[in-house]
């Protein structure tokens, strides 16, 4: 049965260690690895720390979905479209945002939301115990 | 470097009384002294007979007499002992006279807390309290907020618990194995990894493990093997402006993550490293790229154009 978490920080970066323990948290229940959960946080961090500059936001809204070995990271919603720019393009031979975000994230989705948008991380469980 | 002895000892304290204003013992005691030595006089050819005899003889005036002169004396007479231990630690970013501050505090602590009944040298009850002092400063030190002891310390025990782990599972362990191995619940785990992050591990001479321990081997020792590798790396790749800021540590492990797609345990064993070290060099790096190139407005880094940088 799918879990959902709600948050809502003020958009400052030390709100970012909040959103991250409870990552941590959630992680640890789903028995994340350590390199998952490592993979987890960085993307976080670094899509939310680029959110805070792009799309300057007073708040920032999260969600956090478990669904069987699954996380679902949903944040938003953002209307920038650098923010989205930055999610979605990747520039060949680079190590930008999008990049890093594949490379620690299984799936980036953008959901539209009436003229603005969410950002979807999904995070599988995979380097843990069978 | 200059020699320790021609530092001098910024001394807020007064533990240094300078040659010749240390009150000398009066004329009765100076019957029942031996002949002036400590580890000094023995590096200056006189015995150790005299300098254990010496030793005694201040003690007993300090502990039994409270004379404080005596001890004024003993600090004077080993701080050649601190400043060797802590030239010992001078190469590993901090100031030596600030280590032979810090060594200074273990010898007065073990002169104050020197039991006369026990019969050992003063030399072998102060030797650990003074290199207890200093390492206990590089690790409080070495964390850039105050982070609780307990939290420090369960941090240090899970850097090791982990480099157990990933090799006798095959795999990067969970926030439960480790919290199992640490006998911590996963909280506390949690939170101590948190605290990693504040963690300055700059020095290539600290200890892997944030002990700064002498009988650890320091990072340098792990990365002989790598230089080449990031040589051939760096040959092969086209910088942008904020990667120049980094060291070739930083690049090679950026390019074993992001391009090589290599995982943090997997480049821990590659680098000879801890994972939470990678952890924390790959968090760092981004930072000072981020600083360096503005808020992502430009790519952190260009892409390696050989296949294996290897």
């Amino acid at each position: 049965m799918a879990e959902r978490i709600d948050l809502e920080v003020p958009a400052t970066l030390n709100a970012l260690s909040t959103v991250r323990m409870v990552l941590g948290g959630i992680g640890a229940r789903l028995d994340f690895s350590l390199d998952d959960l490592e993979d987890i946080y960085l993307a976080t961090d670094e899509l939310l720390r680029t959110a805070l500059v792009a799309d300057a936001p007073d708040r920032l809204s999260v969600e956090v979905l478990l669904e069987g070995g699954l996380l679902r990271f949903t944040a938003g919603t953002f209307k920038s479209a650098k923010l989205r720019a930055d999610v979605t393009m990747h520039a060949e031979d680079c190590l930008d945002l999008c990049m890093l975000l594949r490379r620690t994230v299984d799936d980036v989705v953008l959901e539209d939301d009436d003229g603005a948008y969410r950002i979807v991380l999904v995070k599988r469980r995979k380097g843990g115990p069978a | 470097m200059s020699g320790p002895d021609e530092h001098r000892v910024n001394d807020p304290l007064d533990l240094e009384a300078p040659p010749g204003q240390a009150r000398a013992l009066t004329a009765e005691d100076e019957e029942e002294a031996p002949a002036h030595g400590g580890p000094v006089a023995d590096a200056q050819g006189r015995g150790r007979d005299d300098s254990e005899k010496l030793d005694q003889y201040l003690l007993r005036r300090y502990h039994l007499y409270g004379d404080r002169t005596a001890r004024e004396q003993l600090i004077t007479m080993y701080l050649p002992l601190v400043r060797s231990l802590a030239r010992r630690y001078a190469s590993r970013g901090e100031q030596f006279d600030d280590l032979v501050q810090v060594g200074a505090i273990g010898l007065i602590k073990a002169i104050d807390r020197f039991d006369l009944s026990r019969g050992v040298e003063l030399t072998t009850y102060a030797t650990p309290n003074i290199v207890g002092e200093i390492k206990r400063y590089f690790r409080d030190k070495g964390w850039s907020v105050r982070v609780p002891r307990g939290l420090q310390e369960l941090n240090i025990r899970l850097n090791k618990i982990i480099d157990e782990l990933v090799p006798k599972l095959q795999r990067s362990p969970t926030i439960n194995e480790l919290a199992e191995a640490a006998s911590a619940t996963p909280e506390q785990v949690l939170e101590a990894l948190e605290t990693s992050q504040a963690y300055n591990s700059v020095s290539l001479q600290a200890s892997p493990n944030g002990e700064g321990g002498e009988e650890d081997a320091g990072l340098i020792d792990y990365l002989g093997g790598e230089e080449e590798a990031y040589d051939t790396m760096e040959d092969r790749t086209t910088l942008a402006p904020g990667f120049a800021k980094l060291d070739k540590r930083e690049r090679y492990i950026l390019h074993l993550r992001f391009f090589e797609g290599l995982t943090q345990s997997q480049i821990a064993e590659r680098v000879g490293i801890s994972q939470m070290h990678v952890s924390r060099l790959i968090r760092r790096s981004l930072e000072r790229l981020r600083e360096e190139i503005g808020e992502l407005d430009a790519p952190l880094i260009m892409r390696p154009s050989g296949d294996d940088p290897k």
